[in-house]
């Protein structure tokens, strides 16, 4: 019956043709336009390594990848702090359990463009909520966004807030794996509470806490439409994340070549972090 | 089975369908043409595309405004790009042209008979050399221009005892120090001599620095020959001026937030502005308010006419036009002295042509409207951007010396301007 | 009592979340004058910045044009995301392994890399400013595979025999069997589809450039970001408000679900 063995081919058909388009081509393609320069609208020049020289001299671009890193290593941290925190707090058999997560997830559902528009507000300098609440109890301004050197964590500050219910939520989760005996056993031999959590509930919580980690990683790399709303890459170019500073290249400036490249490079960063984070997990669990 | 086969060759014609869809393309006997979405620039160009409609019942124009985007730059790159330019445009920005004159998507212009001696009676042969294109060809027609000036609070500076505004920096400098003065409550200021907007975004400084410059420097280049030429002490003495101004809290340092004008709740006295604001103005004053144009303050030792920056906005052909010789025709109804005139009666912004001041029926118009005159006097001594087509990363790189030496006073004047000379020079290179 | 600093601090929390909304909420029913000092309760409400949010901006079409385009993508990853997941767990072809490599591989892949010249591909088909660019690149997605897969993995491979020897065509035993079995893995990657699509604007932004066509993220982000707003506050937050009703509404009726499937994404790593 030639058509039933057909049938599987059709099946994955739909997608190997999306691959070859959607992926693979790209890719190909972007490996092929590092070594052109092209603004779309002229002719293609082929112009061998030129972009690579310009790229190892792009102070700006790797301005844009430490911004990206100082993010991350404010906003990792914090999220997990702060969810392991609240799920605690949620795993210790409290009543309206499900109002409380419900609230915390609230800022996660809702788009990072609404979060973004609403803090740029509770930042403003002048009149911003928070400058407002601090001056009201004695306290001086903060520049959140206009200090070239707070912009940065500001935003970090705020996509902790967004994102950090769903790792309560996880770590929740996590939490609820560990076996109540483990602690009643540590309870008979006089633990406090801290050698509990430190000696039962973090190792037990291991695997959810590297998931946590990949997980913002992979999405702190991302990181664009904040900076692109609220500070525009400022100031100083303190928020310039390294998406933002590809798609100006890109999209701007119109530099295809020369952002393919950027592209190319920053996406080999990914890579090996994640990939040095994997080897790091599996060292600890394997 | 059969169904699923069916869905596909349904979907692959709707597919087919929508994007075969409209090119917008010109045929031999019709002309397209795109005007701006502002609503004055749409009702005066439905006026010249009705009288010529008229007049030419086989060759029809088509008009309609740029598609509503983010900026018309982009959806005329997006048109480029696509291919589905029109035949005429007429507010491209002369700092966008360049860049499509080399990349050859624009009609050049003088070689089209009858253009050139046309161009040089209407405008000044300066200005047509400002708008020729690198590899000699003309690519835009000079259509009209926003001059910036400094509009100012009357009452403000004769309550201080000035009969006139501040012409030079000095004079400036001392009035700004005399508002701060008579404005402090509690070690806050909250009145200033005046505003400019700390954004980054690069056109921002075509309000301040480059407006400046331009005065400064005798409507001195940004870039010429490939190179950054304003590596000089007029951009230095510009980018100080500004520097003071934010170092001593003579403009303030945070956005003012538009819960109301605030030059005309009279919280700035001074604005580096164009002839849009007359209406404005006048609309949204309050009872007893009143306020002039002058032009821009000047380093002390200024010698000669004061130029500033214009705003241009010309006409261009694409390419993609199959009837060049009819779309000329139909572009100098535009640009004649009747359509002018309709553009400055309709619009309230300025033909740049060189009998403005000369010719009777427009100087009539001016002695009707003397915040206008002001405005047509000060039109000889306009400078466009230069032509470049890497303009936005000029500009780019100066705002980036802006922020860091006049907003967060980080580093001095000098220096400022050398490092955006070189971060040029570099982009320049690069092309 | 250590009850009392859990809520304490539980109630706290939930302020913090839930606070700034009311906030937001709040500023865009108030006189634009009256923001700076606005804490809980406006002076007087009117719905003046709403009315210039819909005056200036086609908002409401792009309600429209992220509903459309984000459950159109959803029904496309469910639909081919089902049919791969059920090809790589009960059917046998050659290549099988290798596909699942690709899929993985796919997932890790940074987007960086494919922007431009996906965005290329889209001009050389004539898909700017239209929806298949919304659309077509989002069609499928490994991610679906891999849960689709997974789940399908444990319904008895008894159940798919038995309706095969019964002369049931793959398709069918797909969406007749298989599909009313997998509900929970179908809401899943239902959600997670459709919340990502709605919240993508990076990619709207580059393809779409006509207000009509943009998705209500995008015409928010530009709105807010661009000069149209004229910099007032409360229209801009209420342009970010109506952005927000939508995902509210559905999370406050399907907030269980929402809960499970998003957070099931980590689980499944």
């Amino acid at each position: 019956m030639k058509t039933k063995k057909a049938i599987p081919y059709l099946f994955i058909a739909p997608y190997v043709i999306h691959f070859l388009v959607f992926i693979s081509f790209p890719v190909l393609f972007s490996f092929f336009l590092m070594f052109n320069k092209w603004n779309i609208i002229a002719p293609m020049k082929f112009v061998g390594f030129q972009n690579f020289y310009r790229l190892a001299h792009d102070h700006l671009f790797m301005q844009s990848i430490l911004n990206t890193i100082i993010f991350l290593v404010i906003h990792i941290p914090l999220q997990i702090i702060v969810a392991l925190f609240f799920a605690v707090m949620l795993s210790k058999k409290v009543k309206f359990i499900g109002f409380f997560r419900a609230a915390y997830f609230l800022p996660v559902v809702v788009s990072g463009v609404v979060v973004t528009i609403l803090w740029q507000q509770l930042y403003g300098y002048e009149g911003g909520l928070l400058n407002r609440l601090l001056v009201s109890i004695g306290l001086g301004k903060v520049g959140w966004l206009v200090d070239p050197k707070i912009a940065m964590p500001s935003i970090a500050l705020m996509a902790t807030w967004k994102n950090v219910g769903l790792y309560i939520i996880l770590f929740l989760a996590g939490l609820q794996t560990v076996p109540q005996y483990l602690y009643e056993s540590a309870e008979l031999e006089g633990a406090s509470s801290w050698q509990k959590f430190r000696y039962i509930t973090l190792p037990m919580i291991n695997p959810t806490m590297f998931m946590v980690v990949i997980l913002s990683t992979i999405g702190g790399f991302s990181l664009f439409i904040e900076p692109y709303v609220m500070t525009g890459g400022g100031p100083l170019n303190s928020t310039l994340s390294a998406v933002l500073y590809i798609y100006k290249q890109g999209f701007f400036y119109y530099h295809m070549g020369y952002a393919a490249t950027l592209g190319f490079f920053f996406a080999g960063i990914i890579l090996v972090v994640i990939f040095i984070q994997r080897r790091y997990i599996e060292k600890e669990t394997g | 089975m059969r169904k699923i086969i069916i869905k596909i060759v349904l979907s692959l014609l709707s597919f087919i369908l929508i994007t075969c869809g409209n090119t917008g393309e010109g045929s031999e006997n019709k002309i397209i043409y795109w005007s701006s979405n502002n609503t004055d620039e749409i009702n005066f160009a439905k006026v010249i595309v009705d009288n010529w409609n008229v007049k030419h019942q086989d060759n029809k124009v088509q008009f309609q405004p740029v598609p509503e985007g983010q900026s018309s730059e982009e959806v005329i790159l997006a048109a480029v790009v696509g291919e589905t330019t029109p035949d005429i445009y007429s507010n491209m920005w002369q700092g966008d042209v360049e860049l499509y004159a080399r990349a050859g998507k624009l009609v050049s212009l003088d070689t089209l008979p009858g253009f050139l001696p046309f161009i040089y009676a209407r405008c000044d042969s300066e200005v047509v050399k400002e708008v020729t294109s690198s590899d000699g060809h003309i690519y835009q027609i000079p259509w009209k221009i926003n001059p910036i000036m400094m509009i100012y609070n009357e009452k403000i500076f004769n309550n201080m005892g000035y009969k006139n505004p501040p012409a030079n920096y000095s004079q400036y400098l001392r009035a700004a120090a005399k508002v701060k003065e008579n404005n402090m409550q509690d070690g806050y200021v909250n009145k200033w001599i005046g505003y400019t907007e700390v954004d980054v975004t690069w056109w921002q400084r075509e309000f301040d620095f480059y407006s400046l410059y331009l005065a400064a420097s005798n409507g001195g280049h940004l870039v010429q020959d490939n190179k950054a030429v304003f590596d000089n002490k007029y951009a230095v003495e510009t980018f100080r001026f500004l520097k003071t101004l934010f170092d001593n809290k003579y403009f303030p340092r945070e956005k003012l937030s538009a819960k109301q004008d605030p030059f005309l709740s009279s919280d700035i006295a001074t604005r580096f502005t164009g002839p849009w604001e007359i209406v404005h103005a006048n609309k949204f004053k309050p009872k007893g308010f009143r306020f002039n144009f002058s032009t821009l303050p000047v380093p002390d030792d200024h010698k000669g006419k004061i130029y500033t920056y214009g705003d241009t906005k010309n006409i261009v052909m694409f390419n993609t036009c199959k009837n060049k010789i009819l779309a000329w025709q139909f572009i100098k109804t535009i640009i004649s002295k009747e359509g002018d005139f309709e553009l400055l009666k309709m619009t309230n912004q300025i033909p740049r042509r060189k009998d403005l001041t000369t010719d009777k029926e427009f100087s009539d118009f001016f002695k009707d409207n003397p915040k206008m005159q002001i405005f047509a006097v000060q039109a000889k001594y306009v400078k466009g951007p230069d032509n470049c087509p890497v303009l936005k990363e000029v500009f780019d790189a100066i705002s980036q010396q802006f922020e860091e030496c006049v907003v967060y006073g980080r580093k001095p004047p000098d220096e400022a301007v050398k490092d955006a000379a070189e971060n040029v020079n570099l982009i320049l290179l690069q092309q | 009592m250590k009850k009392l600093f859990t809520y304490t601090i539980l109630i706290i929390g939930a302020v913090v979340f839930i606070y700034p909304f009311w906030w937001m909420l709040a500023a865009s029913v108030a006189p634009q004058t009256s923001i700076g000092n606005l804490t809980l309760l406006p002076e007087s409400v009117s719905l003046d910045s709403y009315s210039q949010v819909f005056n200036k901006i086609p908002i409401a079409r792009s309600l429209f044009n992220s509903l459309f385009v984000s459950l159109t993508v959803t029904l496309g990853v469910v639909t081919f995301g089902s049919m791969v997941g059920y090809a790589l767990s009960h059917l046998e072809f050659k290549g099988k392994n290798l596909l699942f490599y690709i899929i993985i591989f796919t997932m890790t892949l940074p987007f960086q890399i494919t922007l431009i010249p996906q965005y290329i591909l889209m001009v050389k088909f004539n898909w700017v400013d239209s929806y298949f660019a919304l659309i077509v690149p989002y069609f499928l997605s490994g991610l679906s595979i891999i849960m689709f897969n997974q789940y399908f993995k444990t319904i008895p491979k008894d159940l798919i025999d038995a309706a095969r020897i019964d002369g049931c065509g793959e398709f069918r035993i797909l969406f007749r069997i298989l599909w009313p079995n997998a509900l929970p893995a179908i809401i899943t990657v239902g959600i997670i589809t459709f919340m990502t699509s709605w919240n993508e604007v990076l990619w709207p932004i580059i393809v779409i450039r006509d207000d009509n066509l943009m998705t209500m993220p995008q015409l928010v982000t530009l709105f807010a970001v661009g000069g149209r707003a004229e910099s007032q506050l409360g229209v801009k937050l209420a342009a970010a408000t109506l952005l927000a009703i939508p995902v509210i509404v559905a999370y406050a009726f399907f907030q269980k679900y929402f809960i499970q499937s998003m957070a099931s994404t980590g689980l499944k790593e």
